[in-house]
């Protein structure tokens, strides 16, 4: 094929430039284009017929066949300096930088993917850049070192006041455990004391009441709940009425995030005209009655006034029936127990409309029930009042052990859920559960509490957007590199959103960056000495130079 | 997500449903004053004849006055014979109130003039011929019938549905004048009073509501519509764009097929709806001949299919008798304003009728290689460092790709020729970053432009006055991406000029002449307007109503983007991808089928759509890899791309809303399979762009249905979810959830139910047989197969871009048919540049036969490559030679033979492409 006449005949040369073999001082082994010095052994012609065996087994070629630009191995083990072969690699040596193992298909493409340009032909004029190259990474390496040795320095702190936390935490619980035992047995006494004084009670109160049946105790509230309603109104509505044409809007209303009764970071028309009794637009008469009685519940939930009652708190209201037990309210009418009731329901954001329509008519009605200062209690004689008063002191010192054992439950509680945390393997992440850091870009302010929650602000106003409560931590192969953060709020017509939180090593706590490469999926950066490593980066450095 | 994004979202939910397109934000006929009134003629037919004595015969045409028997109202008829068998049909008023809109621009150029001989003139009847075709025209009733060597293939007006409302004054005593209506020329009206027979009573005729919308209609009435009958055919075909099947379906007893531009939001499969694109040109096929009619308009329009559902047994009868007892197939096209300009195509073969709607509208130019090469998109890509390291992840799991691209969210608050200066700081270095790969980046740029006082484009397009106009003369303002927003009136030569020197490199200086072009919602996409589009009565360059215009506004958007990318590097070819096309869109852009679903039915919708769209001048034609909108899931997504690699635009994309669904973020199985696809593309890319060249030179499409090829094979006219890649391959992707095997046809050559041999390209199997054959497939088998008789060339290296292939070697696959015999073609060039048509190509024609395989040039072969051919693979030989020996300037080589299972390799044969060799088999 040699004499051939290659030009005139229109055949491609058969050896390409780069074919040759590598055999300059670089190598002391001489060894095909693209095989590394550890497989330069495997490249050898059989002695005698100069052929060579795929290294898959699969075939057997002549020598010369290996590096000729056709592909003649199903592994693609003959053509390791050049393109031909669909799966084969081709090894940089990239002296004074680090070898590489690329994939064929980046050979001759004209790209220089080697720093030693070994790649390409001399026609692409790749420059050797794996000095520089070399030099660079060995200074970033160094800095990395320098900076994990004094990130880990920091961490060592963050270690030694995680574990002192943790002991912390550890005698503490103890010391409530002990304390839950006592204060068990209080109760039984306390219980015991109570059932015998409200006993007594009982039977003096009922004599006392069957003297006393012909008393009318007719009572009535007085209407001033109505009139401070009305108020809150009018106020409102002017703080809503931005256009100040005596009527209160759709559009005027769309801008009140408090009214994004779905929290997907809109308040839509519909939802504006729900608060609006579905109308375009209300004036003050008619926001005062239907409008404001919407719009109250959420307006005091943002304002952190309105705190839905909790369960055992109603049921204790109700269980109490006689007068004068100080922090109490007065005994609720039917139709406040009723509204009472509605508004748990109210405070899980799915309350019905009707509610306070339905409250509407008694609003303003003149012989409700009287106020509660105006409740005097019935006149006992002595007796009864001194038992009453046993029993009340009984009551009294039985919450007051039952409030104790539920701070001491809660505090339990809490531990026990700082423990299974996980705070990372030497608790060095202790010391960041209570903190938040803030990171700005153009349009939001994004916080991360780790182990609590992730949230987003627009910088121009409104609530903060939960984007994920703590979840746990996610990283692989290292665990505590990653952390996840779901559950946050819904997004519109989409998934509830969540956020992943990378963490990388640094001297200071820090956001660098939040992303959301996936619609409502946010990816924040997150530097802390926590994640300095030393010694793992130290083996890790050495793992590299090994192989360099 | 963003606060904007909300707001976006909310607007488009008040016009949509949650779940899927809502009709009713979309006409029916009967919601449709001039439909109603055109589709009424039906029942009743009409009076139209042509006026004896006023015949003028030319070398080319003749023309006649026609009039309407009924109002006497009279219309100029011309009849022009065009090169290669078509007749152009025109009828316009003789003297109309004012002039009434001709199609501009849709033409490739001027037709080129046949010739004509009149054979006989009687009275009431004329025969023409024009080489071996005929016409003979009726003069009362008027018809026309049209002949192909004897044989009547094309009937215009057999069922005298020819409608034509003349312009008129609008009588004063009818419905009171709209609001704000202060056309002088109206109130000086009315001095006629119209004829009883003239009336038209429709209470749309003058005005016309839909939903909030007012369409004020000045002019009034003015429809034009006719009837095509296609007696030798017995399907019919074409008028995309519709999500619906190849063959046409009858439109008895539901909407006709309804052409008008449209951006439907979440569109439904198996409708006759509009969608984006509409090209009026019809197709009717029987076994021994086809032809078609383009009805050039460019108003909404609405066509009528009549199609008699025949069995085989009737036609049978049919076919032995040579008479048909059922009305032959035809369609009723209705246009609600312009004139009747209707081309006549007689065929006699499919791909006559194609090459000559081609003749007449152009073809996409030879597309850069990139382009037909693997498209990342979504909506969006985030910012540079979400653009680079996704070009980077491809390159970490080695799947080949060459562009990436932007929606609308890079961009500076929606106003398009800028940049998100947060998220994209440098867009020059991003730009290089991919370049330097072999990579590109194309970036939208729609039509609408943001209503903001400081934005220089709004500016100087307010200022010179380039937006288009309402009524009263202001400039006309919607709601889009941007919120208000206006719409550059592209009708104007000079407003094209403007917007294409908006690309030159000095002016939009954060782009380079590699960064390409995507130009979406040119219908134009309008959120608060009529359907979603501009109002028809909005007045555009010349005085026209947007009404006579509408769907070649899309058209006129990417003539101005195309000159654009053109003045900006004269030597580099423009790509361009749009939504919105008119007939000779194709000239200037690749289209897709817009927002599909992840869905298995939008999955087969995309080789039906893009047959039909193919055989309508749009080869260049795809659909969103894995849906737009919708998560596919694992195995939609890897059937899909399967898919996708065999039609010709393939791009990935997805709706903002979706989860991100790059390869490598499924598990590994599905990666891979995805891969392997990707790279099988890549392999095909020499065919792809040389069926693309041949495009540009004959007009044939890239990808066809089988009827092209098997026109006698009545099995196969209805055969759309198989296509085929010019006449080589045959391809039938799984589009079924969860199936172990599908029914592939190979279609009949003869009556015998002889067919050609096919061979499977992945193991080189032979189906001798025709008819359906149940195909085994697991979930990386695409089943495809190349004809034997075919030689297709490929290039098997992998390469992380296309353009990085270039000095690549290639492979010929041969595949012998009965005879031992295969020929294929293979075109190559730079790849870029327009230095192909000052000759620096190569095209070459390969022929094996009696064990040799032998080239021919298609003229010189002047481009200089270093390409060789590295391997040629044979299959159904009947031996297995011992070796081969390649022949070049009378000097002789041995190459080595290898046996495969069922193919053998010659290799290395290491011929340069530019010269002449001969290779062969030797049998020792």
């Amino acid at each position: 094929m040699q004499g051939l006449g290659v030009s005139q005949m229109g055949l491609i040369p058969v050896v390409v430039a780069l074919a040759i073999l590598n055999a300059g001082s670089a190598s002391e082994v001489p060894r095909p284009l693209g095989v590394s010095l550890a497989k330069a052994s495997l490249y050898q012609p059989q002695a005698g017929d100069q052929s060579w065996t795929c290294l898959d087994g699969s075939r057997s070629i002549p020598f010369a066949q290996v590096n000729d630009d056709y592909c003649d191995c199903a592994d693609g083990s003959d053509e390791p300096g050049t393109a031909a072969c669909p799966q084969g690699q081709f090894h940089c040596l990239n002296k004074g930088h680090q070898p590489v193992d690329i994939p064929s298909s980046r050979v001759q493409d004209g790209i220089c993917d080697c720093c030693d340009g070994s790649d390409e032909s001399q026609v692409v004029g790749c420059p050797n850049t794996c000095l520089e190259l070399g030099a660079a990474a060995a200074v970033q390496r160094r800095n990395e070192a320098e900076l994990h040795k004094r990130g880990a320095e920091k961490r060592l702190e963050m270690i030694t006041r995680g574990k002192q936390m943790k002991a912390e935490r550890e005698a503490r619980r103890l010391e409530l455990d002990q304390r839950h035992k006592e204060q068990v047995v209080l109760r039984t006494e306390k219980e015991q004391l109570k059932q015998n004084a409200e006993a007594l009670e009982k039977e003096a109160i009922d004599i006392f009441k069957a003297e006393q049946r012909e008393v009318d105790a007719e009572t009535a509230q007085a209407e001033q709940e109505p009139q401070q309603m009305r108020q809150e109104a009018s106020l409102s509505f002017m703080r809503y009425d931005t256009n100040k044409d005596g009527f209160v809007e759709v559009t005027e209303l769309m801008v009140d995030m408090n009214l994004d009764r779905d929290r997907n970071g809109v308040v839509t028309i519909d939802e504006a005209k729900f608060f609006l009794d579905e109308r375009e637009r209300l004036d003050l008469d008619a926001f005062v009655t239907l409008a404001w009685p919407r719009i109250k519940p959420l307006a005091m939930l943002a304002e952190g006034l309105f705190q839905p009652p909790q369960p055992e708190e109603v049921v204790k209201q109700e269980e109490v029936t006689t007068e004068g037990i100080e922090p109490t309210p007065p005994k609720p009418s039917e139709e406040q127990a009723d509204l009472a009731g509605e508004e748990e329901i109210e405070a899980d954001e799915e309350g019905e409309e009707d509610q306070y329509e339905d409250e509407e008519p008694d609003v303003g009605v003149g012989e409700a029930s009287p106020d509660v200062e105006e409740v005097t209690p019935p006149n006992y004689d002595p007796e009864t009042a001194r038992l009453i008063q046993q029993a009340n002191e009984a009551r009294n010192a039985l919450e007051e052990v039952e409030r104790s054992l539920r701070e001491i439950e809660q505090e339990v509680k809490e531990i026990d859920e700082q423990n299974s945390k996980g705070y990372g393997l030497t608790e060095e992440w202790a010391v960041h559960d209570g903190q938040c850091y803030n990171f700005e870009d153009r349009e939001y302010v994004y916080t991360l509490c780790p182990f609590d929650r992730a949230s987003q602000k627009s910088r121009s106003g409104g609530p903060e957007t939960t984007l994920g409560r703590w979840d746990k931590w996610i990283g692989e192969p290292k665990k505590y590199s990653q952390q996840k953060y779901t559950n946050g709020a819904a997004c519109w017509n989409g998934p509830n959103r969540s956020a992943i939180i990378n963490i990388s090593c640094a001297l200071e706590p820090k956001i660098t960056a939040v992303s959301e490469p996936n619609r409502c999926e946010y990816y924040f950066e997150f530097e802390t000495p926590a994640a300095c490593d030393s010694e793992a980066f130290q083996a890790e450095a050495e793992n590299l130079h090994d192989e360099l | 997500m963003r606060f904007a994004l909300c707001t976006v979202a909310i607007i488009w939910a008040l016009f949509v449903l949650a779940d899927g397109v809502d009709p009713g934000n979309f006409k029916t006929c009967e919601q449709s004053s001039f439909c109603r009134r055109s589709r009424k003629v039906q029942s009743s037919g009409s009076k139209y004849a042509l006026i004896p004595g006023t015949l003028n015969t030319y070398a080319d045409s003749l023309t006649a006055d026609l009039v309407n028997k009924e109002n006497h109202h009279q219309f100029a008829f011309k009849l022009e014979a065009l090169e290669g068998s078509t007749f152009r049909l025109q009828i316009d008023e003789k003297q109309p109130l004012r002039p009434r809109y001709r199609v501009e621009h849709a033409l490739k150029g001027q037709p080129r003039a046949g010739s004509i001989r009149v054979q006989r003139e009687t009275d009431g009847e004329i025969v023409i011929t024009s080489e071996k075709n005929k016409a003979v025209i009726h003069g009362d009733p008027f018809r026309i019938d049209f002949y192909e060597n004897d044989v009547l293939v094309v009937s215009v007006n057999a069922k005298n549905w020819l409608y034509f409302e003349h312009l008129r004054q609008k009588a004063q005593e009818q419905t009171p004048e709209p609001e704000g209506n202060e056309n002088q020329q109206e109130q000086d009206a009315a001095v006629e009073t119209p004829k009883a027979a003239d009336a038209i009573d429709d209470p749309g005729a003058w005005e016309e509501n839909f939903k909030s919308h007012h369409d004020s209609k000045p002019y009034g009435p003015e429809a034009v519509a006719l009837d095509f009958s296609f007696p030798a055919a017995e399907i019919l075909f074409g008028i995309p764009e519709h999500a619906d099947s190849f063959v046409l379906k009858s439109t008895s007893g539901t909407d006709p097929y309804r052409l008008y531009n449209l951006d439907v939001f979440e569109y439904v499969v198996d409708s006759k709806m509009a969608l984006y694109g509409a090209v009026p040109v019809i197709y009717g096929h029987g076994q021994q001949h086809t032809a078609g009619v383009y009805w050039q308009n460019a108003a909404e329009t609405w066509v009528d299919i009549q199609t008699s559902e025949t069995n085989v047994v009737s036609s049978l009868v049919n076919f032995v008798s040579g008479s048909r007892n059922t009305p032959p197939p035809a369609a009723h096209f209705m246009s609600e304003s312009g004139i009747v300009d209707a081309f006549i195509l007689l065929g006699p073969k499919p791909m006559d009728t194609f090459k000559q709607y081609a003749a007449l509208t152009g073809t996409h130019e030879l597309p850069q290689l990139f382009s037909l090469a693997y498209h990342q998109s979504r909506w969006n890509y985030n910012d540079e460092r979400d653009v680079t390291s996704v070009s980077a992840k491809f390159d970490e799991f080695n799947i080949p790709m060459d562009t990436m691209w932007l929606d609308i969210e890079y961009t500076d608050g929606k106003r398009y020729f800028t940049w998100d200066k947060f998220k994209f700081p440098q867009p020059l270095t991003m730009i290089k970053n991919l370049t330097e790969l072999g990579r590109h980046l194309v970036v939208i740029i729609d039509p609408h432009i943001k209503r903001d006082n400081g934005y220089f484009f709004h500016q100087e397009c307010t200022e010179r006055g380039y937006y288009v106009k309402t009524r009263d003369g202001n400039d006309y303002e919607g709601w889009c991406w941007p919120g208000a927003a206006s719409y550059p009136d592209f009708f104007n030569p000079v407003v094209r000029d403007y917007y294409a020197s908006q690309y030159a490199l000095d002016k939009f200086q954060t782009v380079t002449a590699d960064v390409m072009l995507w130009n979406d919602m040119n219908e134009p996409s309008v959120f608060n307007g009529p359907e979603i589009t501009a109002p028809k009565d909005l007045v555009h360059y010349g005085n026209w109503e947007h009404r006579d215009v509408h769907n070649l506004y899309g058209h006129m958007h990417l003539m101005g983007s195309f000159a654009g990318l053109l003045q900006r590097d004269p030597n580099q070819r423009p790509f361009i991808l749009t939504r919105s096309h008119f007939a000779g869109s194709q000239r200037y852009a690749a289209i897709w089928t817009g927002d599909n679903l992840a869905d298995w039915s939008h999955l087969q919708h995309s080789i039906k759509m893009c047959l039909t769209e193919a055989v309508a001048g749009f080869s260049f034609c795809g659909a969103d890899v894995g849906g737009f909108f919708g998560n596919p899931d694992s195995e939609l997504l890897e059937r899909w791309y399967q898919t996708g690699i065999f039609l010709p635009f393939f791009r990935a994309h997805a709706h903002i809303d979706t989860k991100r669904r790059e390869p490598w973020l499924f598990p590994e199985r599905t990666r891979q399979v995805i891969q392997n696809a990707v790279l099988k593309r890549y392999s095909y890319l020499p065919l792809w762009y040389t069926a693309f060249y041949e495009l540009e030179l004959t007009g044939e499409p890239v990808i066809r249905p089988l009827l092209t090829h098997y026109p006698q094979d009545k099995e196969a006219f209805a055969v759309d979810n198989q296509l085929l890649v010019q006449d080589r391959l045959l391809v039938r992707p799984v589009m079924q959830q969860g199936v172990s095997k599908v029914d592939v046809y190979f279609p009949t050559i003869d009556d015998k139910k002889n067919g050609d041999w096919w061979y499977d390209v992945d193991t080189y199997q032979r189906q001798e047989r025709s008819g359906y054959v149940s195909v085994p497939v697991d979930d990386n088998k695409i089943p495809v197969w190349q004809r034997g008789g075919s030689i297709v060339p490929k290039k098997e290296r992998q390469r992380r871009a296309s353009t990085l292939m270039l000095h690549d070697p290639y492979t010929l696959i041969i595949c012998l048919d009965r005879q031992g015999k295969a020929a294929g073609s293979l075109y190559l060039d730079d790849e870029k540049s327009y230095a192909y048509r000052q000759g620096k190509r190569i095209h070459v024609k390969y022929e094996f036969g009696n064990g040799q395989l032998v080239n021919h040039f298609v003229g010189k072969p002047k481009y200089k490559t270093n390409a060789w051919i590295e391997r040629i693979v044979i299959a159904g030989l009947e031996k297995v030679p011992s070796s081969a020996s390649v022949t070049v300037n009378g000097v002789s080589q041995q190459l080595e033979v290898l046996q495969h299972d069922l193919s053998v390799v010659v290799r290395k044969p290491g011929v340069k492409m530019d010269v002449d060799f001969a290779i062969k088999l030797n049998y020792v």
